[in-house]
């Protein structure tokens, strides 16, 4: 009745699609808006644009300041990756295939960096960076954004663990491998897809995070987002829409891989 | 699966009564099988004790001791009518973001339900770019767009609704509007993934027995909606109690919040202990909501009674 779309009467179905076409418009037009603006010629953000240009472009590019900071973004999102992954496979081993008692709570603990406000978090790492006299370094960059893009990382491989056959890896120790040639040589292949969303799912985190890197940085050592959020209390130039656009450009990419991923996977939807 | 487990479950229990009796010895060994694995946790228990727990209890402590110990900054921050106000706009924002989040969220986690599945997955889509785009640049785009000379103004002027510009940014309006956009994909993942698995014959039944199309959406649809529906309101709350950047940019100066009231105590005054205070309480709440959201939702991912 009102789950099958037919008998939904057209007054009723007409006016959900109409809401729904408007919310789906919204959704997008800050996106879309970004991506043209930031090919506008206007110094003042006037919208529509009065005509095209990539000087904004230019100006980005050539700017040493910018470019280091999308360059130190892109190193510290590829190490928060790989630490990550690194600490969630023994670990999303350890939860799904473990028997001893507590995993429910060491689950939640693990996945309390999810629901602990980033603020706090944020302020609790720079007290420790602080004192210890890291802050500022690529070190603190990479701990702090580990420890949000983590629950990320083991949620996905425990998903794509529990969804493993362990028979499969058991049948391969029964031929003569012993458990880690199993594992290494079965189980990974098996579960890469679910390795590689927490991968990118890592990514994205590190990639975008403001608060914990406006907390870690130094004017020596600053992310794309940190760059972006000191200019952006200046004024509001149109570099800063080539910088979203440049964030949202990778973004797209790596949801595209993982969409990719999904299309060729069809258990991992 | 649900046989072979009950099976396992039965046969646990048979064996059960022997191992009581087994010596200190085979106790140890099974011991040892029954925290095998565990090993493996220790690194990353290590890194989120080191780096995230010990930090978190650390500074929940300054609250207590700095400046003096006690709880002078928990006096201070209830009875000062400014920081009353922080708190006040932290929680008005976080409650009119959930309700417009719901009532935006709602009908397009209906509609994406309803529609045939190629439209219904682009639809979904569009919400999950929306929520993996960078938030910084997705604020930035609102701070534009809701300027005075914004698209936003100029387009409700060239309609005539308004004579001149409204002030939709710098203020908790501009932050009630960012925060929504934000949040709407939260409450329409969970609420769509409850719809889905809806049965729709049971709403037919619900006709069958003569349930107007009203009383079956009141009476039938509602109620099996509530746990997706609450468990997302519930995130979208706590979320937006801790929301940082969105406020900052979008708000003004005077009508601060509290991420923001946390971050100014530490990087300007240098009051760590009112930070903290502040802190504790916002981790205290986010907390309980989250027990109440657990409650709603109380499958665990590496639950025994959920494993395949």
């Amino acid at each position: 009745m009102l789950l099958t779309p037919n008998a939904l009467g057209w007054r009723l179905r007409g006016g959900l699609l109409l809401i729904t076409g408007a919310i789906a418009a919204v959704l997008l037009l800050p996106i879309v808006f970004i991506v043209l603006l930031s090919f506008g010629s206007s110094q003042w953000l006037v919208f529509p644009p009065p005509g095209w240009t990539l000087k904004w472009y230019q100006q980005f590019f050539a700017n040493p300041e910018w470019m280091q900071a999308a360059l130190a973004s892109l190193k510290v999102a590829l190490l928060t990756t790989l630490v990550s992954v690194a600490l969630a496979l023994p670990c999303a081993f350890a939860l799904v295939r473990g028997k001893f008692p507590g995993r429910k709570t060491l689950y939640a603990i693990f996945t309390l960096p999810m629901i602990v406000p980033l603020v706090v978090i944020a302020v609790a790492i720079y007290a420790l960076f602080l004192r210890l006299g890291y802050t500022g370094t690529l070190l603190a960059f990479v701990v702090s954004h580990v420890i949000v893009a983590l629950p990320f990382a083991l949620i996905a491989v425990i998903n794509s663990l529990k969804l493993f056959d362990q028979s499969i890896e058991d049948a391969a120790v029964i031929c003569g491998a012993s458990r880690l040639q199993a594992i290494y040589r079965v189980t990974l292949p098996g579960i890469w897809p679910g390795v590689f969303a927490g991968a990118l799912f890592a990514f994205l985190v590190s990639w975008d995070e403001v608060v914990l890197s406006v907390m870690m940085a130094s004017p020596n050592l600053q992310t794309l987002p940190v760059k972006m959020w000191s200019t952006l209390r200046q004024d509001l130039t149109p570099v800063i829409a080539v910088a979203s656009t440049v964030l949202i450009g990778l973004s797209l990419l790596v949801m595209l891989a993982a969409a990719l991923l999904r299309r060729r996977q069809p258990q991992f939807r | 699966m649900a046989a072979s487990s009950s099976s396992r479950a039965v046969l646990g229990s048979a064996t059960d009564p022997k191992r009581r009796v087994s010596d200190p010895a085979r106790n140890r060994g099974e011991r040892a099988v029954r925290w095998k694995g565990a090993s493996h946790l220790v690194p990353a228990l290590l890194f989120l004790g080191l780096f995230f727990l010990i930090p978190l209890i650390g500074l929940l402590l300054r609250g207590f001791l700095e400046p003096a110990p006690g709880l002078g900054n928990y006096q201070t921050l209830f009875a000062n009518g400014a920081y009353a106000q922080v708190l006040l706009n932290t929680f008005g924002v976080a409650a009119l973001v959930t309700l417009f989040s719901v009532l935006i969220g709602f009908p397009l986690a209906w509609t994406i339900t309803l529609m045939p599945r190629g439209w219904g997955r682009w639809l979904f889509n569009i919400v999950l770019l929306s929520m993996w785009t960078s938030l910084l640049a997705r604020t930035y785009a609102w701070l534009v767009l809701l300027q005075g000379a914004g698209v936003i103004n100029k387009l409700l002027m060239a309609v005539g609704l308004i004579d001149e510009p409204l002030a939709l940014v710098n203020n908790l309006t501009g932050v009630v509007i960012g925060m929504t956009y934000i949040m709407i994909p939260f409450i329409v993942l969970p609420l769509q993934a409850t719809l889905q698995a809806m049965d729709p014959m049971v709403l037919q039944a619900g006709a069958i027995c003569g349930a107007s199309p009203w009383t079956n959406f009141r009476k039938v649809f509602l109620p099996m909606c509530r746990s997706g529906l609450g468990s997302g309101a519930l995130m979208v709350f706590v979320m937006s109690l801790g929301y940082y950047v969105t406020p900052a940019l979008l708000g003004g100066a005077q009508n601060m919040m509290l991420p923001e009231f946390i971050i100014q105590q530490v990087q300007s005054f240098l009051n760590w202990g009112l930070a903290s205070a502040a802190a504790a309480l916002l981790i205290v709440i986010a907390l309980v909501l989250f027990a109440l959201y657990l409650r709603l939702q109380p499958e665990s991912p590496v639950d025994p009674q959920n494993a395949r």
